[in-house]
């Protein structure tokens, strides 16, 4: 195992894409959060510091009225992990250096996992910085560390689920397509059904039927790891009641494990 | 010193069975030349000894399977396709990976790069190589541990002239050193300079297996011409050892009898003889002979005016 992490720390230090991703989402991060946290430093109503701190982390998606922008970008590096391996042939010399399947793959879990946290997390700091640098007032550390967990958490769950896309399907470009479209387009899709078909029942305010598939939908439920407030608060006279935190965690979690459990799976029985 | 005992070895696709319970040896010490068409499942079987691709059959480098071998670039060296690598990531930084999953010293990195002449493009990114290039990079690749095997696929694709004749020298020099070598290709001409061994495959069943020189020996195609003023004498005796017997202008090329066959039969038949040369197939001749029905891609043939 030992041996894997170091080949995937190489690997991973030794590829422009990887400093181009975690660039780009740090950079996003400091501009955007520098721009909020001037625009709070001269507003005439001053926010709380935990709500402050949740927008300049989140880049507002603690609202639930946009994704959480720097996992998408870290994201790619789930995909990057096993996307590369197959896009540029690299998988029959990277079994034949290591030929463990097993370790071959949990190395790549780890590191992705460990890197998109690291990352998130850099964000975090970022944001934090943000607010010192305009004298804003600072979170509670209840909420600065459920919030920062959150952050990671998500972040590292949705690069796996990348990685996993690419295992699945061996082409990088259909994994970035999933990675992108799942959580957007196709939980919406599911949740503009669900809610129409609810609405039209005999019991639309209810909070039993079809409408609890939403609180299943793996992105949306982890969302809930770093959003405050949502939209989805506004559904509520339709019967729906998302998870917390920590169950919308473990739906993301369990989604997420599943994917990997089957790309593992997979990985172990194909043709390299 | 490894030996690879090659059992059985079996690969189905669908309904095509591309490798059919293949099973040869390679020893230490030689060079053995993987020979087939096209399609022929070369490729697929250096996948199955490997363990790359899920297949029937086992295959041990000295008792054990590749799986079972510690740090296996110490061991097993391996080239099996053109340019295995990311194209922006820096040759250098390619082999570094592959060193850092066998402990492989960072100082051999730069031995090899050496060795195969890419130092001054280490630090170059592989995209903007040549197909030489890559190549070469892939050699390196399997160079890397020192290992004891190598078992390479269409190395030579690629290479100029230099570089081949480079490649023949370094690889006969490291059976001379022991090594086991387990090279495809389809330069016929080259492989028969470098091969000791061959194995020879058709639509993924073994067609032939054992020394140059005996494969060649076995072809049909080898013949004996024979010049006699008394050719009217010797075509009965000839038919008498069951030869075949065509005729290229006033020279008789016997196939199915030895020289010295035919020699006793002519002087028992009285029949002078002016010229007796045996004329061996070339490997090509023999590799053709042994492959035709074996084809699995067979182009259609063009006449003088280029239609096919």
């Amino acid at each position: 195992m030992i041996d894997a992490l170091r080949y995937e720390f190489v690997r991973l230090r030794t590829i422009r894409s990887t400093y181009w991703l975690i660039g780009l989402a740090m950079s996003f991060q400091l501009v955007m959060s520098l721009l909020i946290a001037w625009r709070f430093s001269v507003a005439t109503h001053p926010r709380s510091g935990d709500d402050t701190f949740d927008i300049l982390a989140t880049i507002g998606a603690s609202t639930g009225l946009a994704p959480l922008f720097i996992a998408y970008i870290i994201g790619l590096l789930g995909v990057f992990s096993t996307g590369h391996e197959y896009r540029h042939g690299m998988i029959r010399a990277t079994l034949t250096a290591l030929p463990n399947r097993g370790t071959v793959f949990a190395a790549k879990v780890v590191s992705t996992g460990a890197v998109a946290a690291l990352a998130a997390l850099a964000c975090v700091v970022i944001a934090l910085l943000s607010a010192v640098v305009f004298g804003l007032d600072m979170p509670s550390t209840h909420e600065l560390v459920d919030l920062t967990i959150g952050t990671m958490a998500f972040t590292a769950m949705f690069a796996l689920s990348g990685l996993a896309y690419a295992a699945l399907t061996r082409n990088q470009t259909a994994a970035v397509a999933l990675l992108m479209l799942v959580p957007t387009v196709v939980e919406s899709i599911i949740r503009a059904i669900v809610l129409a078909i609810k609405s039209a029942s005999d019991d639309p305010q209810g909070t039993t039927g079809i409408v609890k598939i939403l609180k299943y939908l793996p992105y949306d439920a982890g969302g809930k790891m770093y959003t405050r407030a949502s939209l989805d608060d506004l559904l509520s006279f339709l019967g729906y009641v998302p998870f917390g935190p920590l169950g919308g965690g473990i739906v993301m979690g369990v989604f997420v494990g599943g994917l990997l459990a089957l790309s593992y799976a997979l990985f172990l029985r194909r043709d390299a | 010193m490894a030996l690879i005992e090659a059992h059985a070895l079996g690969k189905t696709y669908g309904s095509n069975r591309a490798v059919d319970d293949l099973s040869f040896v390679v020893r230490p010490g030689s060079v053995t030349g993987f020979l087939g068409p096209n399609g022929s499942g070369k490729s697929t079987t250096m996948r199955l000894m490997l363990g790359l691709d899920r297949g029937d059959g086992r295959t041990t480098f000295d008792g054990k399977s590749f799986s079972e071998l510690d740090h296996p670039m110490r061991h097993i060296g391996t080239l099996l396709e053109a340019k295995p690598f990311h194209p922006t990531r820096k040759a250098r930084n390619h082999l570094r990976m592959l060193a850092a999953a066998n402990r492989i010293p960072t100082s051999r990195v730069d031995e090899v790069i050496e060795l195969v002449g890419l130092t001054s493009v280490s630090d170059g990114k592989p995209r903007k190589f040549s197909l030489g290039m890559g190549q070469r990079l892939g050699i390196a690749a399997a160079l890397l541990g020192d290992p004891d095997t190598l078992i390479l696929d269409e190395p030579s694709n690629g290479l100029d002239p230099q570089g081949i004749t480079w490649l023949r020298n370094l690889l006969k020099h490291l059976a001379g050193e022991g090594r086991s070598v387990f090279v495809s290709s389809h330069l016929l001409q080259e492989m028969a300079v470098l091969a000791d061994e061959l194995v020879v495959i058709g639509r993924g069943r073994m067609l032939a297996n054992g020394a140059v020189d005996d494969f060649i020996s076995h072809s049909g195609l080898g013949a004996v011409e024979v010049l006699s003023p008394d050719a009217e004498l010797l075509g009965p005796a000839l038919d008498s050892l069951g030869a075949t017997v065509s005729h290229d202008g006033a020279t008789l090329v016997v196939r199915g009898a030895t020289a010295e066959q035919i020699g006793d039969a002519a002087h028992a038949a009285g029949a002078r003889l002016h010229q007796l040369v045996t004329r061996a197939a070339t490997l090509e001749e023999a590799f053709l002979e042994a492959t035709g029905l074996s084809e699995e891609f067979r182009g259609s043939a063009v006449d003088e005016g280029g239609r096919s």
